[in-house]
Parts: structure tokens; sequence; C-alpha cells
């Protein structure tokens, strides 16, 4: 694949200097490809909700593609493009690489989550979630608010936005409570929709003495929160566990009463910036979502909170946009698995 | 760590998670000794189970949304019957259209009912052991403690594998599934047994649906079943169609599944990707340990008619 990838990019690269594909364009349709359903409340939605504001705020139409799961996406992106894309974001990052080759085949631009080493002037631009600093304060707020001295991170799989935001977490845990336990339990690969196997697990975690979960899971996020309900059923508030959700805001769902805080991300300031840049003729850079520009951000607790703690949490999210709190970057599974090691070596 | 009360938890959720898979490939087994093959197990289960959850939601009544779960699955497996048994379609084809049609028909149900939300059953299942389940420890709570359906459930995998073994009903199922011409020539239906098989397995396999999205989750979203219809078939065959060693091999494919949360939990350095293959592994061990001479139904697959 990488063979065939890499003549294409050379002959782009050579293109581009004589500005053959850098032009500036109008932008009226804009595609989105996701590998769940639209309306998960989690990743998939997210970005699809986002993309659709920004195109009544810009201008454009929108067309979703959802559902289209982890194989071959070749045929939906042509698909798209013979419907008039302007634009392709491939809004998973296990479309890395079928992306990219796609966008150097048919020469249509595309954005890719994940992936900076793909970026190309005028033809692929890349969207990173600097979640980890968020993850960070949500992890302060987990150290500050349990009471159990256990934690437990659930996840549905290890892409790199699972993995940055495990090791935000775990590092903002450590540094208020050094001492907890951390519980690390992976559902399944790829497992974002598997909700019966997330609520089995968030079961055990919960009978391991966990009492907030950080749970990453798209779809299967529902199984966690169906498990902490469960559990939290017959016993006194003080007894009850909590939940940190990722991505989307649930505090209008059923787990509005153990719901701690969410890493919301906000990809509306990222998707109108490529939009811009394509329209200007600049397309082609890494599009940062971190604390400072919003893109991430904690979402404020709805259940009642110690005003105490959110302070923390407020200065600590300071300390991070200063500069003086640096959160590690690791996206790779054996990486974060190592820092975890390093942070808890008795804890898990 | 409460090690005891992990251990509980993963043996409850194991025995819990191992009654659709049970169900569904009982039913899958029904439907095979028939001679029929239904791929389609997975999109019945899917119906059954946004059936009997928006039944379940709607009425407040746990029973009412299994109950229309199994009917759904019953109007099903009918369809499929007569449309493999009497139009004598391919069953093949016939069993992924069903798989296709249910996974998109339910996904866009649960959408026009729901929109973007995700509504939970509020309703927990009563527990009628629970009261003496502390009395055993570990086990107690796993067994013991476990919603009415439960049992339910597991009697009638019982009740189908008495059924199959001893009932002129079973021998049919059996003998259609063999030797049709035979059993034709005894001026027994070999299509009217084949389609009451295959409304058996349907019945099953809705049931299992329901039961996994109001027992098990406790909700529906799209492609909840996240593939146990498939696996359901396949352990109908590795389990040679006998409802016992079927039941016995779901109990130990959730048990192997628990295990791999377990040994996350212990920090056993192992890949998450072998983890996950485990309950694979282990049933297909525990078959090649246990199995000689697996034979499939002789007409397996195979459209009937009568020869002149």
């Amino acid at each position: 694949m990488k063979k065939r990838l890499l003549p294409i990019l050379l002959i782009v690269m050579m293109l581009n200097p004589l500005g053959l594909l850098a032009a500036s364009q109008e932008v009226n349709l804009v595609s989105i490809v996701t590998p769940a359903s639209r309306t998960n409340q989690a990743w998939d939605q997210q970005g699809v909700d986002n993309l659709v504001a920004t195109g009544d705020e810009m201008g454009f139409d929108v067309d979703v593609a959802e559902n289209a799961g982890y194989e071959d996406i070749t045929p939906i992106l042509q698909d798209m493009t013979d419907d008039g894309a302007d634009l392709i974001i491939c809004h998973a990052s296990g479309y890395q690489t079928v992306c990219p080759e796609y966008a150097a085949q048919s020469g249509v631009p595309v954005v890719v989550i994940e992936n900076p080493g793909a970026v190309t002037e005028g033809l692929i631009s890349d969207i990173e979630t600097e979640a980890q600093e968020a993850a960070y304060l949500a992890g302060v707020l987990a150290g500050l608010e349990t009471t159990s001295g256990t934690v437990a991170i659930v996840v549905t799989g290890e892409p790199p936005t699972w993995n940055y935001m495990t090791v935000g977490f775990a590092e903002g845990l450590h540094s208020v409570k050094p001492d907890a336990t951390l519980l690390y339990v992976m559902v399944g690969e790829a497992a974002y929709d598997d909700a019966p196997g997330a609520k089995r697990v968030t079961e055990t975690v919960l009978a391991a003495g966990a009492d907030i979960v950080f749970g990453m899971g798209d779809g299967a996020a529902f199984g966690m929160i169906q498990a902490i309900r469960e559990f939290n059923t017959d016993r006194e508030p003080a007894d009850q566990a909590r939940f940190i959700d990722v991505i989307g805001d649930k505090s209008d769902s059923e787990a509005r009463d153990f719901l701690l805080t969410s890493v919301l991300f906000d990809y509306t300031g990222a998707y109108t910036s490529l939009v811009g840049d394509l329209e200007a003729g600049t397309f082609g850079s890494v599009y940062t979502m971190n604390v400072e520009n919003n893109g991430v951000r904690l979402l404020d607790p709805p259940i009642p909170v110690d005003k105490e703690v959110l302070q923390t949490v407020d200065e600590t999210r300071d300390s991070i946009i200063a500069g003086d709190i640096t959160v590690s970057s690791i996206g790779d599974a054996a990486g974060m698995h190592d820092r975890l090691k390093e942070l808890f070596p008795e804890g898990r | 760590m409460n090690v005891e009360l992990v251990i509980t938890t993963l043996l409850a959720t194991a025995l819990l998670s191992a009654v659709p898979l049970a169900l569904a490939s009982v039913g899958e087994a029904l439907g095979e000794r028939a001679g029929l093959l239904n791929l389609g197990t997975e999109g019945m289960m899917l119906l059954g189970a946004f059936s009997g959850f928006w039944v379940a939601l709607k009425s407040g009544s746990l029973g009412l949304g299994l109950l229309t779960g199994a009917v759904i699955g019953l109007v099903c497996g009918l369809a499929f019957g007569l449309i493999a048994v009497v139009v004598g379609a391919d069953q093949v084809l016939l069993g992924l259209g069903f798989t296709l049609a249910g996974g998109g028909l339910t996904a866009f149900l649960f959408r026009e009912s729901f929109g973007s939300r995700q509504p939970l059953l509020a309703e927990s299942m009563g527990r009628p052991f629970r009261g003496v389940a502390d009395a055993v420890p570990i086990v107690g709570q796993a067994i013991l403690g476990q919603a009415w359906f439960f049992y339910l459930a597991w009697i009638i995998v019982a009740g189908a594998a008495l059924g199959l073994k001893y009932t002129t009903f079973g021998l049919r199922i059996r003998a259609v599934g063999d030797a049709p011409d035979a059993v034709d020539t005894l001026g027994i239906s070999v299509r009217a047994t084949r389609v009451y098989a295959a409304m058996c397995a349907g019945t099953l396999a809705g049931l299992a649906g329901a039961s996994l999205s109001i027992v098990e989750v406790g909700f529906f979203q799209p492609n909840v079943t996240h593939g146990i219809g498939f696996i359901a078939i396949a352990l109908a065959m590795l389990g040679r169609w006998n409802p016992t060693r079927i039941a016995l091999m779901a109990i130990l494919f959730g048990m192997l599944r628990g295990l791999g949360s377990g040994l996350q939990l212990a920090d056993v350095p192992v890949q998450s990707d072998f983890v996950q293959l485990l309950p694979y592994i282990g049933v297909v061990i525990a078959l090649v340990v246990t199995s000689r001479g697996i034979s499939l139904p002789a007409a397996l697959g195979v459209t009937w008619t009568r020869r002149k």
C-alpha cells in the first residue's frame, strides 16, 4: 500500500510548487465519514454535529456517511467525490492509511485524525486532539473526589485518542493522589459498540472497589453507565460510584445523577480553520484541539462538587495553559502501559 | 481489592452473558437438526432485542417485553421457514438477508423512535433467591442472586434438550434433518416439521435478543448483539446440536470471556489480543478434546422435494 502511495505523494509534492493543488477554492459541500452511528452521543455524533454547526455558520452543506466501520471505505469516499465533495473528513484514526491514499489518487482534499505524518500541502490536513490535557484535569478531579482510593479506567480499545487520555488522566490522578489504586481494563479490540462487554467489565471494576470510572467507550459507554446505575441502586449517596465520560455531553441522559464530568471535544474551531484554509488556498496543516483553544475541556460537573475541588481544577487548567504543567503525549499502547506502570507500580 | 467479590462478579456476569448465547444457539441447533441452516440468527436476535426493549420501556413490564421478543422471533422463524422450505430459497442467502435486514431495520426504528437519545430501562428484574444467596460463599450470589429470567432460560434450554431427545416432535426434527425421504414415506410432512422447527429456532433467537437487551444490558442500541448470533451458530455446530453440550459451551465461553477481565485486573502481563482470543481458543480446545465422530445432519441446508 505504501509502495503505491509514495510515488503519488511525490508527484503531488512536485506539482505543489506550481500552485496546481494549493489553489483557493469555494467550499460548497463537506463530507464526513464516521465508523459508527452519528447518534451515538460520542465520537461520531460529536464530529457530525460540530461539522453541521460549522456548515450552518460558514454556509456549506454537509454529507454524512455513518456506520462505515473499519473496513476499506474507498467506495464510500468515491461516492462522496461523485456527489461533489469539496472536502472529505475521515473521522477516525482507523482511517489513517486509506484516506491519505485516496486523496493522493483522487486529488480530493481530506482530513485525517491523529496522523500528522500524512499532512500534505493542499491535499491532506490532520486534526490532533490534545485531549490528554483535559483528561489530566479529569484525573485531578477524580483524585480529589475518590473516597475509596480506587479509580478505574475502562476502554473499548487502544487507539491513540484513548491512549492520550489514559495517560493524561493517570498523570492528573497521580499529581493529587499518588497512593491511589488505578485499575485499567480494556473491553476488547475496537469494541466501541460492545455495550454488553462494557457493562460486564464495569461491573467487575466496581466490585474491585473503584468508586470513580473513567470510561472511554463511544456507544459502549452506555453499558458502563447502566452498570454504575445498577450498582448505585439502593446504596447510600456516600457509597455510590461516579462516572467520567469522554467526548460528548451526557448530562441530560440517565447518567446525570452520577456523571462527575466529561472530557468534551469541540471540533468546530478546527473545522472552521481548515475549511477557511481550503478556501484561502492554504490547506494542509495540523490543527490541534487543546485546553488553551477550548477544543477540549471539562464539562462542568452536573452533580454537586466541593468548590475548593473545582478551584483546584481551575488552577491546574491555568497552569497547563501557562506551561507550568506539561502533560505527556503518548499515543501508542506500549508507551501508555509503560507510563501507567511508572506512575502506579503497585496500584494496578 | 476484595478478591472474593471480584470472583463472584466475574462468575455472575459470565453466567448471565451465557443466557442469550445458549438460547440462540439451542434454537439454531433445533433448526439445523431439522436440516435448516439459519444464518439469520443475528438479525432475529436484533429484532427480538429491539421489539422487546421497546415494549418493556413503554409498558414498564419486563416480562411483556421478553414475550414480545419471543413472538417477533416466532414470526421471523415462520417467515424463514416458509421461504426456505415452501418457496425453496437458498438458505444461506436467506439467512444473511435476515441478518442484514434485522440490523438495518432495528437501527432505523431505533433512531425513528428515540432520535439521538439513549433510553435505559429503569425497572430491574426481580431476584427470587437473593435472600438465600449469601448462605453460600462466592458462587451463592453468582448463581442464586440472578434475575428470575435467568432460571427460566435454563429451564427452557433443559426443556429443549429433553424435548429433542424424548418426544415425538423431537424425533421428527432429527429425522427430517438426516433422512427426509424416509420420514416422507411414513406419511409425516417434512415441510411442516421443518417450518415448526424454524419457528422454534426463531422464537429462541428472538427471546435471546430480548433477554440481552432487557435482562443483561438494560437497553437497546444498534448492533447491540455484537456478533452473538454468529457465535451461536458456531456453538451449535461445535456443540454437535446437543442442547446440553451447547449450554455448557456457552457457560465456558462466558467464563473465559470474564477471565480476560480478571487477568487484566490482576495485572497479569499478557497481550490484550490474546486475552480477547481466550474464549474462542478455550471452546475449540474443549471441543477437540471432547468431540469424536462429529458429522453434520445429512440434509442440512438442502431444500427437500419429494422424489417421484
